[in-house]
This record gives C-alpha cells, structure tokens and sequence, in this order.
C-alpha cells in the first residue's frame, strides 16, 4: 500500500515538474532552471561519493563542459542540442583519462587532483585567446530554442530526470553493491570479486559526464562563457552544501537539500545580497554538527524509531 | 588444489615469510602460529593483497601468484578476513547478496545459495532486514562466512575465525566448519589450536615466516612441542 501511494506522489511531482512553465511566471522558472542545474550537480557527486571518493571536480567538469559545447558550436558549426552531448562526451573522456591515472591512489589524493583539473583548463582557456576567447569568454549567436523559456526549461529538467534515474539505477543494481562495498570496506570488496578500480573509473566518468551536460545546457541556455563564471567555485560548493543538508548517499537527499537551498538562495538574494553565501556557510557547520545524516537521514532513523517502539 | 612453492614475502626489509612451501587438497587444514608468525601474511599473499618476491602460488593447476583479488576471487577462493569483515551499512540480507552479485557462476544462482547459507547459519534468515552493523560479534563471524559461502567457493579462507568470540560460540563454530569441510576445502589460521584440531584434518605449525612442523590433526594433538606451546598443559 505504501509502495502505491509512493509511485502517486511521484507522478504528482513529475507532472507538476513538467507543467512548471504554465502556472509559473519567467522569474520563477529562472530559479528552477539554476536549482535542476545544481541538482544534477549534487546528484553526480553524491554518486560518486557512494563509493567514498570525495571530488571537487563539479566546477571543472561544468566549466569543460561549458566550453566545450560552446565551442563545438562556434568552432564547427554542431547544433546546439550535439555540442550538449558533445560536453557530456568530452567531460566523460577527461574523466576516464584522469580517473585511470589518479584512481589507484584514491582518497585524499583524488580529491585534491579532481581540484586541480578546473584549475589547469581554466588557465589554458583564459591564454589560448585565439580558440577560446581567452578572459572575455566566448558569446553564442543565438540561445537554446531561440530563447523560448519553457523549452529550454524542459531541457534543463530532462537532464536532471536522467541524472535522478541514473541515479536510482545506481541505487537498485549491483552498482549499489560495488560501491557501497568500496566505501565501507575495499578488502573484502576486492575479495568478493569486486574490480574496484574498473567501478570507479566508470562512475567517475559517467557522473563527469552529468556534470559535463549541466555546463553544456548552461552555457547553451545563458548564450555565454567566460573562465571565471564558468569554472565558479560556487558550483563546488553548493552542491556539496545541498546534498549535506539534504543526506548523502541516496537520491532523494540530493533533491530535497538541492530544492530547499536552492530556493533559500534566491529568497535571500533579495534581503542580503551576497549575504546567501555566509548562509550556505552556516548550514554546513549545522549540519555536520548536528545531523551529519540530513534531512532524509533524520527522518529514516524518526521512522524506523516509531516501528520499532 | 592450492600449492604454495617457495615464496618469500617482504614488508618493506623485514623478511616476512621465508621459503614458504604448503600444500592443500580435498581437506581442512589449520596454520597455526604465535602472533607475528606470518599467518595473515600468508593468506594476503595467496589472494595477492600482497605480492611475494619470489616463489609460485598454484591454484587449480593456474599459476595466481600475480592475478589480482578480484579475479582469485571469481576463479573460487573465499576469504573471511580478520576483522572488519562485513559492509556494517548494508542488510544481512544484502551482505549476502554481494557475496554472490559478482562471481559469474554463482551470480544467477543467489536463491539457491541462500538457501545453502541459512541451511548453515539459521540465525542469519531470522535477521534478514537487520544492519549488519548492530549484530553481536558471533553472529557478525557467521554472516561473514556466510557471504563468503554464497561464492560457493572452492576453497575457504578463514583468518582467526575465533578472535573476540566467547568460547561456547567459539566450538558452535568449530563444528560447522567440521561440517563444512566435507563440501569444500578450508584453511583456516588460529591461536586456539584446541578448538580448531578438533575440526581440521592436518596442520602446519608455522614460527617465524617459517614451516616448523607438518601433521595430521591427531598426530598435532599428542606432538610434545605442540602442547608446550600451543595447547599450555
């Protein structure tokens, strides 16, 4: 019964998601673009933390993503809906290639290098003036769709159902085994015939490829790059922030800290300008203070409380 | 089945095992040891979490001296390592299940080998939805041979199976060993050789990286050196 009121609530949600555009105005669907955006964000790095890497490459991986789509569209002349993939395609190789050479380390090591490869393409972006438009950025002929609003809406959602689906896959196939048995324990992970470092170099690239698109329908939605804009460390720290505060290692986490900060944000901009960003810094300390589970973590432990007492 | 020839193992200078030769067929066979002796050592190197320096290790007539653990793993051995041998965030149901999701010629009989598994450890099939994590330390060992047993492997590892238990789970344990031996082939290290004798049918004395005696577990059981140091009467 409850599994059935479950898949209601679902539909309910995706159809509200879908009609978005016909009962709210163009602010509102603004918002909703930006937060799907940092949803696939956190969903992808909350994928990958499934299996204890920490990554700081969601700022990378956007911003190549971002050049490369907007490249690929200036430079030989591919629509914009192919240079989207082809974002989503460069970001998965950049990754693979990465991964293989840096995963065996893993841990610390990871995490630090996943840091360094925005660094490293941002400052080749900014010198290579002639391909890249160096430190002005590069600007679109014209946007997504023409500009229409509610495609270019529903193009944003459709990335962020295909990360919320590869997500659950990730969840409910032996994917989940695998990376679940690597974060608690790569001993008997190895000996349970797990290919650890085959595991990780697949979901690194994969996520990366998420991360890669959501630059890519961004750049293409914005109608413009620049290095700074593009790789922000703002798109590190908000949706690590936003998966915190909604749970880590599943799927609903991601969604409900993503919807509630996002939002939040934007509320916030109003009254204190910049101001959201000591916010965000509040929320974090909080949340690892108090429930390093989240939201979705708090809630589980309330439920299981009540059937068990 | 397993052959070991002549390796040598190194932590960094120390010389870990030195020339180390043993033999495992059809049987259950015990290593036993003084802490620091090379037992674990020795397991790490035949599932090559550590590489020997020299020497070859033969499983199935398949040298795997250099293949790496997870395929040593899908080729039939299981190991059930010291401690820390389960994934505490997941069901007992679904430590279990990993245990076969990986291994080709089990993968699609996971039915089956459960059913061989509860058969083994019926406490495991009462605590099915529970966290692997909030079981006792008995019934912990237990799941985690359990796991190992849905590989359905050929030959079993178990490193100090014994360690942390309270005696009476301890010869519990023991005896389905005993029974386990007669489907696969065990290895299993221990420093409470009373209690494992009872279930092995040889053993190695192993001391100082070195094989100081080899016997049938009866022979072990009367052998004076063997109950100076092991058995303390």
């Amino acid at each position: 019964m409850i599994k059935y009121w479950k898949y209601i609530l679902i539909a309910i949600i995706l159809l509200l998601g879908v009609l978005f555009p016909f009962y709210a105005g163009a602010y509102q669907q603004s918002i909703a673009r930006t937060v799907l955006i940092y949803l696939v964000l956190a969903i992808s790095w909350d994928m990958l933390l499934r299996s204890g890497q920490l990554s700081f490459g969601m700022a990378g991986l956007f911003g190549i993503g971002s050049y490369a789509s907007v490249l690929l569209l200036l430079r030989l002349g591919a629509s914009p809906m192919l240079s989207i993939l082809g974002a989503g395609l460069v970001a998965f190789v950049v990754a693979a290639l990465l991964g293989i050479l840096v995963l065996r380390l893993r841990a610390m090591y990871f995490a630090i290098t996943t840091l360094a490869i925005g660094e490293i393409f941002r400052i080749i972006i900014r010198n290579w003036s002639s391909f890249t438009g160096g430190p002005e950025g590069a600007i679109l002929p014209n946007i997504i769709f023409d500009g229409d609003p509610v495609l270019s809406y529903w193009l944003v959602l459709g990335l962020a159902l295909l990360a919320i689906v590869l997500s659950v896959i990730f969840q409910k196939t032996r994917i989940y085994f695998a990376l679940t048995a690597i974060r608690n324990n790569e001993v008997v992970a190895k000996s349970s015939g797990i290919n650890i470092f085959k595991y990780l170099v697949i979901v690194f690239a994969i996520t990366s490829a998420l991360q890669g698109m959501a630059g890519g329908v961004f750049a293409q939605t914005y109608g413009f790059v620049t290095p700074e804009s593009s790789f922000s460390a703002d798109y590190i720290l908000l949706p690590i922030a936003m998966a915190l505060l909604g749970g880590i290692y599943g799927t609903l986490g991601p969604i409900i800290g993503t919807v509630l900060l996002g939002v939040l944000a934007e509320y916030l901009k109003l009254y204190i300008p910049y101001g959201h960003l000591i916010v965000y810094g509040i929320i974090i300390i909080c949340i690892i203070m108090f429930m390093p589970q989240g939201i979705v973590g708090v809630v589980r432990s309330k439920i299981i409380r009540r059937e068990v007492g | 089945m397993l052959e070991i020839n002549g390796i040598d193992c190194y932590y960094g200078k120390l010389h870990v095992l030195r020339n180390l030769s043993f033999k495992i067929g059809d049987e259950a066979v015990g290593l036993f040891g003084p802490n620091g002796a090379g037992k674990t050592t020795l397991i790490n190197a035949i599932i090559s979490l550590i590489k020997p320096a020299a020497g070859d290790i033969i499983f199935d007539g398949e040298n795997i001296t250099t293949s790496e653990t997870h395929t040593i793993a899908k080729k039939g051995i299981a190991l059930v390592p010291q401690e820390r041998e389960l994934f505490p965030e997941m069901t007992v149901y679904e430590n279990l299940e990993l245990g076969a999701a990986f291994i080709p010629h089990v993968k699609n009989r996971t039915a089956e080998r459960l059913e061989f598994v509860y058969n083994f450890f019926p406490v495991l099939k009462e605590r099915e939805k529970q966290h692997a994590g909030t079981m006792s330390g008995g019934q912990q060992r237990m799941l985690a041979i359990g796991r190992a047993l849905m590989a359905d492997p050929k030959l079993l590892i178990l490193d100090e199976p014994s360690l942390g238990l309270q005696p009476s789970i301890v010869s519990e344990l023991f005896e389905k060993l005993a029974e386990m031996k007669k489907h696969i082939s065990v290895l299993v290290t221990e420093q409470n050789v009373r209690e494992s004798l009872k279930s092995v049918d040889r053993g190695y004395v192993l001391e100082n990286g070195e094989i100081a005696l080899e016997d049938t577990a009866e022979n072990l059981k009367s052998n004076p050196h063997v109950i100076k140091a092991y058995l303390g009467i």
